[in-house]
Order: structure tokens, then C-alpha cells, then sequence
């Protein structure tokens, strides 16, 4: 037991090499916070985009052109986004921006910020989803209703849709954001210092894996566990009204 | 108070509505009768815009709501709406669902609001259920919480979309009673409905529909005892199962 406890000493106390777990979790908490900003903002951006009717040529008088009339072209835009968002992979994306565009004289933007980007471009597709289907899903006799009572379209979003969407919505994006926890993972191949970079570390100077790794898999447990369970507690307060 | 002539309503290919043409005056009480299908809740969903009419012309109080100069949301204050699932808010306490559109689109006090609502609620028969949420609430007293809804805007005609069919039999007499007081007070109402001896013993006039037309506008005691049309006796044989 004591051998044990020497060699765990050994293992993350000497040289301060817990350190590198400390550091690495700020990274990895800091690159998903990032993320997740960009990710709910663009996500919000992006399932607006997904709804609107804007047809720019809905006047046109011409029998010719008349197809254009029900051009609308804002919602194509944004699923072409997503469509490509969704159909590659996260590490391909990272790399692509990477190395493929933050070169020549982007090449010195910190790994924090290309990380955090990334994500956030990457992360916004599946919140757009997210939203756009807790808006849509919505029976549409609340729009109605509110309508009728006389609300403007804006009026009827903003106090009866909305809020019954984000209730909706809540345990999606909660998940998705602890996808996004668990994805950052990957960072360390662009050169981020983050949680997996940190076990690698210490693997490689005191040439045991097992600890390192083992400890990095319980600090994610932790961290999604702790966030699960603050979701919970909320959502339970918001279903008070279903 | 509305004038309708020649109501055309078009989903794609399908014409639901096939020239309406009707005048309703203050204080009718105007029950609309006919087989499923044959434009009666599309008919009272063109009254207020909830549908785009394709062509024709509907006036509220001399102003045509078809113009391009018309402010729909001041019209929709005028006229009331009850749809057949209620559509009462989900995350609003009852106080707050009749109290909303009066605060919030006709600039009301609150403290004015919430008196009216109180008023309304006893009305309805439900003044311990202020402070609870819709959730709660059977559907027979959903339906008269969403009548005393409407009622809160003052609105001059009240729209009823089949308003006792989603409910269990022994809860339409109560709604049916709240109308019947509605009545009497000479409130204008159109009401699409199934319950014959209602649209019998308390409209003053009834439209038979069928096929996206009026094809009777006569008083109720004549259309029942003396119809017309071959499809209205058809209709009447259905429905009394004689």
C-alpha cells in the first residue's frame, strides 16, 4: 500500500506534474466554455435563418418568372451549413482550420482561439438543429392563439414560443454540451495543452499510462456528472408547469 | 360589424373555400353546421387572418383586412377567439394567460388587468383557480378559462372553433352554459359546432356548409324542422340518427 502511494507521490506530486492535469483542465473547461458561446449564439443565428420567409422576388408580375416568387433563400443557406457541419468529422474541421486556414500570417493564433472556434463553428450546427426543432415541435395552436389575442409575430415569439421552446430544448443542449466537453479531447493533435495533453505528459516522463489516464477519464466523469446534475435540478424546476 | 363577400381559400390544389358570401350583424349569434371538410373552422380562420384568404374580400367594422394598409393585430383585438384544444399557455398560471395580451397589446395597468381577469374568472365559474397552472385543470374549465381569455381583450365578435369537441361529455354542458350567458349579455358569436340542440335553441341563425360553400342562412328552428336542401337533410339524418 505504501509502495503505492509512493509511486502515485511519484507520479503526480513530483515536479509539480499535477500541474499539467490543473492546467490542462482549465484549457479543456476554458476551450468548451468558448465554444459553447459561439455555439449557442451562431446555433441561435442559425435556427432563425432555418425559419425565416423572407422571398426577396415575391412581388415579380411576370407569369415567366413566377417560380421566383416562392425563392426563399435564407433557410437553404444555413442547411448547406449544416449539412456540411454535420457530415465531416469534428478533427477534420479542426484541422482544416488549422492548418489550412489559419496559415501564413494567421499561422501564430494561439490553439485556444483556433480551438475554441472550431468547436464553436462545429458545436452551432447541432444547436441550430436543436432549436429549430423545439420551436417547430411546438403545437402551433400557442402561435395561434397568441395571434389571435392581437400579438405581433414578434410580441408572440418573445412571451409565448420562445420560453416554451427553451424548456423544451434544455435536455438537448445539455447533452450536446457535454458531447462538446468530451470532444475537445482531441485538441491536443493541433498542439492545445488540454486534459489528454496533460496525461500524456506525465506518461511519457515516468513511462506509466495507466494512472495518468485513469485519473483524466475520472476528471470528465466528474465534470459531466456535476453538470448533469445542475440540468437536472433545473429542468425539474421548469416542469413544475407541464 | 363583418362583411364577407366572395371568400375564396386554397390549400395547393385543394379549394376549401368556394365564394363565401355573408353579413353579420351586432348581436347575431350565428352557429355554423355541416359535415367535416366542408370549410366551417377554415371559414372562421379567414375571419381574423389565421389563414390567408386567396381572393374575396372580408370587412371588420368597414375596414378590409385583405388590404395591404390594414393592421391585423389592432382587428384581432376586436375579435375574440375559442379554439376546440383550448390553446391556453402551458407556462402561465391562469391569472397570467388571461392578463397577458391585455398588459402587453392593449397597454392595460396591471393592477386593471388582474381586477378584469378576477371578474372574468367568476364569471367562468373558476376564481380559485388563479394561481394555478393550465396542467391542472380538466378541459371543461380549460375551455372557459380560454373563453374568459378572449373575453379580457373586449373584443366585439368571439370566434368559437368547435369549442365542446375535444371535451368529455360531461364537461361540454358546462361550457355550453358559459356561452349561453354569453348570449344573453348580446355578445356577437359564430360558433362552428357539432351539438345541435346548442346551435337549435340558442343561435338566432344558421349556416349550413358543405363542399366550401353556404348552402342554407336561415333560423336554426327552420333549418331543423324544414331543410331545404337535399344535403342538408342528408346531413340532418347523419347527425340525429333518425
Amino acid at each position: 500500500m505504501e509502495k503505492y502511494l509512493n509511486l502515485l507521490y511519484n507520479l503526480f506530486i513530483v515536479d509539480d506534474r499535477y500541474m499539467l492535469l490543473v492546467n490542462g483542465l482549465i484549457f479543456t473547461l476554458g476551450v468548451t466554455f468558448a465554444a459553447a458561446v459561439i455555439g449557442i449564439l451562431l446555433g441561435m443565428l442559425l435556427s432563425i435563418m432555418m425559419i425565416a420567409d423572407l422571398r426577396p422576388f415575391k412581388s415579380i408580375k411576370s407569369q415567366k418568372l413566377a417560380f421566383l416568387r416562392n425563392f426563399n433563400p435564407v433557410p437553404k443557406i444555413a442547411l448547406v451549413y449544416i449539412t456540411v457541419i454535420r457530415g465531416t468529422p469534428t478533427v477534420v474541421q479542426l484541422f482544416i482550420l488549422a492548418y489550412v486556414i489559419f496559415v501564413g500570417s494567421l499561422a501564430d493564433t494561439p490553439v485556444f482561439v483556433t480551438a475554441s472556434l472550431a468547436f464553436g463553428l462545429n458545436s452551432a450546427a447541432y444547436v441550430a438543429e436543436i432549436i429549430r426543432a423545439g420551436i417547430q415541435g411546438l403545437d402551433k395552436g400557442q402561435m395561434e392563439a397568441a395571434r389571435a389575442l392581437g400579438m405581433s409575430y414578434k410580441l408572440s415569439m418573445r412571451v409565448v414560443v420562445i420560453p416554451q421552446a427553451v424548456k423544451k430544448i434544455m435536455p438537448a443542449l445539455v447533452s450536446e454540451f457535454i458531447v462538446l466537453l468530451k470532444e475537445t479531447s482531441v485538441v491536443s493533435m493541433i498542439g492545445g495543452v488540454d486534459l489528454t495533453f496533460g496525461a500524456k505528459s506525465i506518461a511519457s516522463v515516468t513511462y506509466r499510462a495507466a494512472e495518468p489516464w485513469i485519473v483524466v477519464a475520472l476528471i470528465y466523469l466528474a465534470l459531466t456528472t456535476i453538470f448533469t446534475y445542475f440540468m437536472r435540478k433545473i429542468e425539474k424546476r421548469l416542469r413544475e408547469s407541464d | 360589424m363583418i362583411k364577407i363577400s366572395n371568400l375564396h381559400k386554397s390549400f395547393g390544389d385543394l379549394h376549401v373555400l368556394k365564394g363565401i358570401d355573408l353579413q353579420v350583424n351586432q348581436g347575431d349569434i350565428i352557429a355554423i353546421i355541416g359535415p367535416s371538410g366542408s370549410g366551417k373552422s377554415t371559414l372562421l380562420h379567414c375571419i381574423n387572418k389565421l389563414e390567408e384568404p386567396t381572393e374575396g374580400h372580408i370587412f371588420i367594422d368597414n375596414e378590409d383586412i385583405m388590404s395591404t394598409e390594414c393592421n391585423i393585430n389592432a382587428v384581432r383585438q376586436k375579435v375574440g377567439m375559442v379554439f376546440q384544444h383550448f390553446n391556453l399557455f402551458p407556462h402561465k398560471k391562469v391569472i397570467e394567460n388571461i392578463t397577458l395580451a391585455p398588459t402587453l397589446v392593449k397597454k392595460v395597468p396591471m393592477l386593471n388587468a388582474v381586477e378584469t381577469a378576477e371578474k372574468l374568472l367568476k364569471k367562468v365559474g373558476l376564481e380559485e383557480k388563479a394561481g394555478v397552472y393550465p396542467n391542472k385543470l380538466s378541459g371543461g374549465q380549460k375551455q372557459r378559462i380560454a373563453i374568459a381569455r378572449a373575453l379580457a381583450m373586449e373584443p366585439e365578435v368571439i370566434l368559437f372553433d368547435e369549442p365542446t369537441s375535444a371535451l368529455d361529455p360531461e364537461m361540454i354542458k358546462e361550457v355550453l352554459d358559459v356561452m349561453k350567458d354569453l348570449a344573453k349579455e348580446g355578445m356577437t358569436m359564430l360558433i362552428v359546432t357539432h351539438e345541435m340542440g346548442f346551435a337549435r335553441n340558442v343561435a338566432n341563425r344558421l349556416l349550413f356548409m358543405d363542399g366550401g360553400k353556404i348552402i342554407e342562412d336561415t333560423d336554426p328552428k327552420t333549418f331543423f324542422e324544414n331543410p331545404k336542401s337535399e344535403r342538408a337533410k342528408e346531413f340532418l339524418d347523419k347527425v340525429l340518427n333518425k
